[in-house]
């Protein structure tokens, strides 16, 4: 699920600092804002429009903690809105509601811990790709722009 | 291109396989949802009955209630309803209404009885209450006109009496939903013709009070809070014709005059 390549440079500490922090940025948001959860989408999204014009290190970065915020933005919105009508509407709690909610809170929790791992590599100036949101960052952060 | 496509369906394929993995869990049992949910009704039943029993008075003549559970039991056998869930009460009132509380309790009025031309109207009125229960549409009403945390808060002893007691009269003098009400209407059908009953009986009553609504607006509430008696009297009658039943009375003539006259 998570690959350790060689990036295109080797980057300095400065870099590896404020890529690092975009992965930090998304759980601190993830913490503060659990129970709706546009809020961590919103904070990286301003992280990374903050930093289009740093290195490539850091935008590539900043753009994979992005992009792995968009699932869980699905999968919790979802979650969301399902408990938002159990408590306001006649809805009522079902065997596929629990599921549900567990299912999310294993891709939320995995998303978690891949991210605290990505952001202590990243601090070390080591990069990390993970699957599928690496390469789509591969695809849409090039090295000149 | 294609290799980050076919991974990001991947990673959607397994989220649902995980949820589809999941749901084969039988989650409601490990958390005991359903034993919390029945407690809840449970406790607010208990609470509403109070409330009806302290300001009305209960009909206590054996004669009545025998008679009236005579009909509502043989309702309950035909349709394997489990007779212990519904908590049958009679009060002395001339308004005409009947309506269903929490946790099976059956609250009919002697107006209803009085107004009733024979047994088959009523056993349509008490059929229809019934299924009320059994759909839950009681709970489903109720958390839909006052709120989860209201019940919660009531049924864990933090409401305050005048809550319990505005809410009891929502229960009492307010219709369900337009939908629900057709649901529990076609689900009164079926009892009654499981029970051998004839539900035109019931289409009639219907009818019959939209006809004089005007004139007994006022005592005729059951009717008031279940709007659009005519059309549910058309679709009962459209509903049940083409059912051939042969149909029988539960109680003799005799008893039924009987139990009129003792109210």
């Amino acid at each position: 699920m998570i690959n350790i390549t060689k990036f295109a440079y080797e980057p300095g500490e400065h870099e590896a600092e404020k890529a690092s922090n975009s992965y930090l940025m998304s759980l601190i948001a993830l913490i503060a804002g659990l129970p709706i959860p546009i809020i961590n989408l919103l904070a990286t999204l301003i992280f990374y429009l903050g930093n289009r014009k740093g290195t490539y290190f850091v935008r590539w970065h900043c753009t994979q903690a992005l992009l792995s915020q968009f699932s869980v933005l699905f999968i919790n919105s979802y979650g969301f809105w399902w408990t938002v009508s159990i408590i306001f509407t006649d809805q009522s709690v079902t065997n596929n509601y629990i599921a549900y909610i567990i299912a999310a809170i294993i891709f939320n929790l995995t998303e978690f811990i891949a991210t605290i791992y990505t952001a202590i590599q990243t601090r070390k100036g080591i990069h990390v790709e993970w699957w599928f949101y690496g390469s789509l960052s591969n695809l849409i952060c090039k090295p000149e722009s | 291109m294609k290799k980050t496509f076919a991974q990001g369906i991947i990673i959607i394929v397994l989220f649902f396989f995980t949820w589809f993995l999941l749901t084969q869990l039988d989650w409601m049992t490990i958390f005991k949802v359903e034993k919390i949910t029945d407690k809840t009704e449970e406790k607010l039943g208990e609470l509403f009955w109070d409330n009806f029993k302290k300001s009305e008075r209960e009909n206590m003549n054996p004669y009545v209630a025998n008679s009236i559970d005579t009909i509502v039991n043989k309702i309950c056998i035909e349709n394997e309803i489990d007779k212990q869930k519904i908590k049958l009460h009679i009060f002395d009132k001339y308004e005409v209404n009947a309506f269903a509380l929490p946790n099976g309790h059956l609250l009919i009025y002697s107006g209803l009885i009085l107004a009733a031309e024979n047994q088959e109207e009523l056993s349509g009125v008490i059929c229809h209450e019934i299924a009320h229960i059994q759909l839950n549409h009681v709970m489903k009403k109720l958390i839909k006109e006052v709120g989860l945390s209201v019940i919660i808060s009531m049924a864990s002893g933090n409401g305050g009496a005048e809550i319990i007691k505005e809410t009891a009269k929502l229960l009492s003098s307010t219709a369900f939903d337009r939908s629900l009400e057709k649901e529990a209407d076609i689900k009164a059908v079926e009892y009654l013709i499981n029970a051998k009953i004839n539900p035109e009986a019931f289409a009639n009553f219907l009818y019959k009070q939209s006809a004089d609504e005007h004139e007994a607006l006022k005592y005729l509430s059951w009717l008031n809070t279940h709007p659009d008696s005519k059309e549910r009297a058309e679709y009962i009658i459209a509903y049940c014709e083409n059912k051939s039943v042969k149909y029988e009375p539960i109680l003799s003539t005799a008893t039924w005059e009987k139990l009129k006259e003792e109210l």
